[in-house]
């Protein structure tokens, strides 16, 4: 009996070892037969995907906060094809949604690329339109029976981040913009495109949830802080645009700097456009040097370089405010004769009356006394035909012809004391100024404020490009330019704030000589004179109006000078001083 | 009482000899081991699994933040749109204000009144979660613990003072 019952047990354990070594061998079977090598070779194919992990674009802000550049959500479009029942439908729902042309679009469907198995049909997508879509999709697939294919299955939506500029076109000179591609132009997104982009990661990610901590981790852009106060932005754009309609100038620039840091407040420049809509570019711009002109188009600035030359003149000793000059409306310098803006001549001056009137026959007198190497000297160390190194794309030098020179003839030394013969940008002149609108140091003018990264703040400090005159120099400089203004009673003059500056008017050179006619209006000033808060740059091209700088520009600066002092909360010079007394 | 003894002596030492009984030891041992090897295999299939599952969740998590960074970066530009110049403007007209006039400006000086700064904004960085503090043996899979109980066995003769 107990025999009998060992055999079966031997038998249901043989049959047992039996299925479970079958099981075994054939695992083994299944596992290196040629169709496992299929599998494997499939499997392979789905086991990573490659990725591009682009960052999101740093944002910028201005210095109170406020966005002007940030990023929206744009969806690309696409179709897996394995995944597309009916491709007509797709066609006509896709065309439909988002103005495409249907029949172009099943034609693609139906004849992709070899190998392809997913088709973009539409990149860029906003997000109202992808939202249309999307639901069109899911209400077709709710109507579609158990067990059926929707007619709109395979079709995807991949979000993606897209530059947005929430003010449209403001400071659009000073932003630049960001083509699809990610890449920044022009401005602030060009200048720190690097550090605004990030750095894009494309990897192949594991599909495998076991492989899940795999996923890189992009670090986004850098968020920057520009100087620019929006407000005062907006107010100086305006200004702008209705001074060129009412002096009829064909464009303009006006830059608002803060002369004790450099810090650029504001920088309005014709034309802008709106950087959510770069494709505008080419039917705006004839070149890339229209686009901010402040910064990019030299030109000839006439009279109000004649404080670079007093500057110099003063410093170096060769006069004072008090020196006479006798002004017989000529002067003759390398075989030219130098003549007033108004052929006039204005008799006896001293050097305040030489910048009140602006008179080109005293500033000639002043660069010959001086001598050629001495201006020259100072011009160049006023950073003359030298960039400023500002921190915006595409910054133009301008030109400085010195002694030596090929194209420099002694002429020169004075047509150029008065602003002729030479070239500069709004910038340029701004920087220069600051000597005399500071204490003799010429501060380097900058758009960047500060940077955000890691939720921590870096701020640019103020830096300073050299010293070309005394402390002493720039005081009694900022002095004669006040009195000049006061005693001319200039349209830049505002109530309540003692502000110092000089007119420009300059003939504009073409390729026959100086055009008839037609002048660049300019004013450069500062205030308030005993603590210099702004820095204004006033630039119209061609008005119409009136030709003259004194008449078009230096309005525009009081203007402008104005509305800096509500903005910037500068008190009137009266509060000021009282609040200053111990 | 000599007889008795000799029987059980006999008895326990037929016992011993019993085919069937060395059948079951055999049969025993092994049902041990086949019972050891499941729970080992069912232990790591959990684990497995588990892990499987955290890691889909992963996946679909990292998916989340970056669609919330999206939507973030939608609504900051949206709120920014709202409150920008023209719209700011355009609000401040409808309800009645009107550009200032210089002129009638008055300013007060006011004690111990500080003028608006830049912007910070910097954020503080988030807090950082404190070291995992579970020991390994809890957290790690089959096969890592055995990884790591390879890796740091040391090696014989090693590490020990005389």
């Amino acid at each position: 009996m107990r025999q009998s019952y060992a055999w079966r047990s031997l038998l249901i354990a043989g049959l047992l070892a039996f299925v479970g070594v079958s099981i075994v061998l054939q695992i083994l079977r299944i596992q290196n037969s040629p169709e496992a090598a299929i599998f494997r070779v499939q499997a392979a194919e789905y086991a990573t995907v490659l990725q591009t992990f682009y960052p999101e674009r740093g944002e910028i802000y201005d210095r109170n906060g406020h966005l002007l550049a940030g990023n929206k959500t744009v969806y690309e479009v696409g179709v897996q094809l394995s995944e597309v029942h009916d491709p007509r439908a797709v066609s006509l729902a896709v065309g439909a949604e988002l103005g495409l042309n249907a029949d172009t679009l099943y034609g693609q469907m139906m004849s992709p690329p070899a190998k392809m198995q997913y088709m973009v049909l539409a990149n860029y997508v906003d997000s109202a339109k992808a939202a249309a879509l999307q639901q069109l999709q899911i209400a077709t697939a709710q109507k579609t029976p158990s067990g059926q294919f929707s007619s709109l299955s395979g079709l995807h939506f991949t979000p993606h981040p897209q530059r947005s500029y929430p003010e449209g076109s403001l400071a659009s000179n000073v932003l630049g913009f960001v083509s699809r591609e990610g890449r920044g132009y022009f401005g602030i997104e060009e200048k720190y495109n690097t550090l605004l982009a990030g750095t894009p990661i494309q990897v192949w990610v594991p599909t495998d949830p076991h492989k899940a901590g795999d996923i890189p981790r992009v670090p986004d852009g850098i968020t920057l802080v520009l100087t620019i106060n929006r407000d005062l932005q907006a107010a100086v754009e305006q200004i702008l645009d209705d001074s060129l309609e009412k002096y009829g100038a064909a464009h303009g620039t006006i830059v608002v700097m803060d002369p004790k840091t450099g810090e650029l407040l504001a920088l309005a420049s014709s034309p802008r456009m709106d950087p959510g809509q770069f494709w505008n570019y080419t039917s705006i711009y004839k070149n890339a040097s229209e686009f901010d002109r402040a910064i990019s188009m030299p030109y000839e600035p006439g009279s109000v370089l004649k404080i670079l030359t007093m500057a110099g003149a003063l410093d170096s000793g060769t006069v004072t405010p008090n020196t006479p000059f006798l002004d017989t409306g000529a002067i003759m310098v390398g075989g030219a004769t130098i003549h007033n803006w108004d052929d006039a001549a204005w008799g006896p001056q001293d050097m305040i009356g030489c910048l009140q009137h602006s008179l080109n026959v005293c500033l000639a007198w002043v660069s010959t006394q001086m001598g050629a190497n001495t201006f020259y000297s100072y011009m160049n160390r006023f950073g003359l035909g030298h960039l400023t190194g500002v921190d915006l794309a595409g910054e133009a030098a301008g030109r400085l012809k010195v002694p030596g020179d090929a194209d420099w003839y002694p002429v020169d030394l004075a047509t150029n004391a008065f602003g002729q013969g030479v070239s500069v940008t709004p910038l340029q002149l701004l920087m220069a100024a600051s000597a005399i609108a500071g204490d003799g140091r010429m501060i380097a003018p900058h758009a960047l404020y500060a940077m955000v990264r890691d939720g921590r703040e870096y701020k640019v400090p103020p830096q300073y490009a050299g010293s070309p005159i005394t402390g002493t120099t720039a005081q009694t400089e900022s002095q004669m330019l006040a009195i000049s203004l006061e005693k001319e009673s200039s349209n830049a003059l505002i109530p309540g704030y003692r502000v110092a500056g000089k007119t420009g008017t300059a003939q504009i050179p073409g390729d026959y000589g100086y055009e008839v006619g037609a002048t660049n209006a300019s004013f450069i000033g500062w205030g308030p004179v005993d603590d210099p808060k702004f820095m204004v740059y006033v630039w119209l091209e061609r008005p119409s109006a009136s030709i003259w700088g004194s008449q078009t520009a230096a309005p525009v600066f009081a203007l402008v000078a104005q509305k800096a002092t509500i903005l910037l909360n500068i008190p009137p010079d009266d509060i000021r001083q009282e609040i200053a007394k111990p | 009482m000599q007889i008795s003894s000799l029987r059980v002596n006999s008895l326990v030492h037929a016992y011993r000899q019993a085919p069937w009984r060395i059948q079951r030891q055999w049969l025993g041992g092994f049902l041990l081991a086949v019972v050891g090897i499941a729970m080992i295999a069912s232990l790591y299939l959990d684990v497995t699994a588990q892990a499987a599952i955290s890691g889909r969740q992963i996946q679909n998590l990292a998916g989340d933040i970056i669609a919330i960074q999206h939507n973030n970066a939608d609504a900051e530009t949206q709120l920014a749109a709202l409150n920008g110049t023209a719209a700011m403007e355009e609000r401040a007209n409808r309800l009645g204000y009107q550009p200032v006039d210089p002129t009638v400006v008055q300013y007060i000086v006011v004690p111990g009144y500080a003028a608006p700064q830049p912007a910070i904004l910097a954020v503080a960085p988030a807090l950082k979660p404190a070291a995992p503090s579970i020991a390994p043996e809890y957290t790690e899979s089959l096969i890592e613990w055995l990884q790591r109980a390879l890796r740091t066995k040391p090696a014989a003769g090693l590490g020990r003072q005389p």
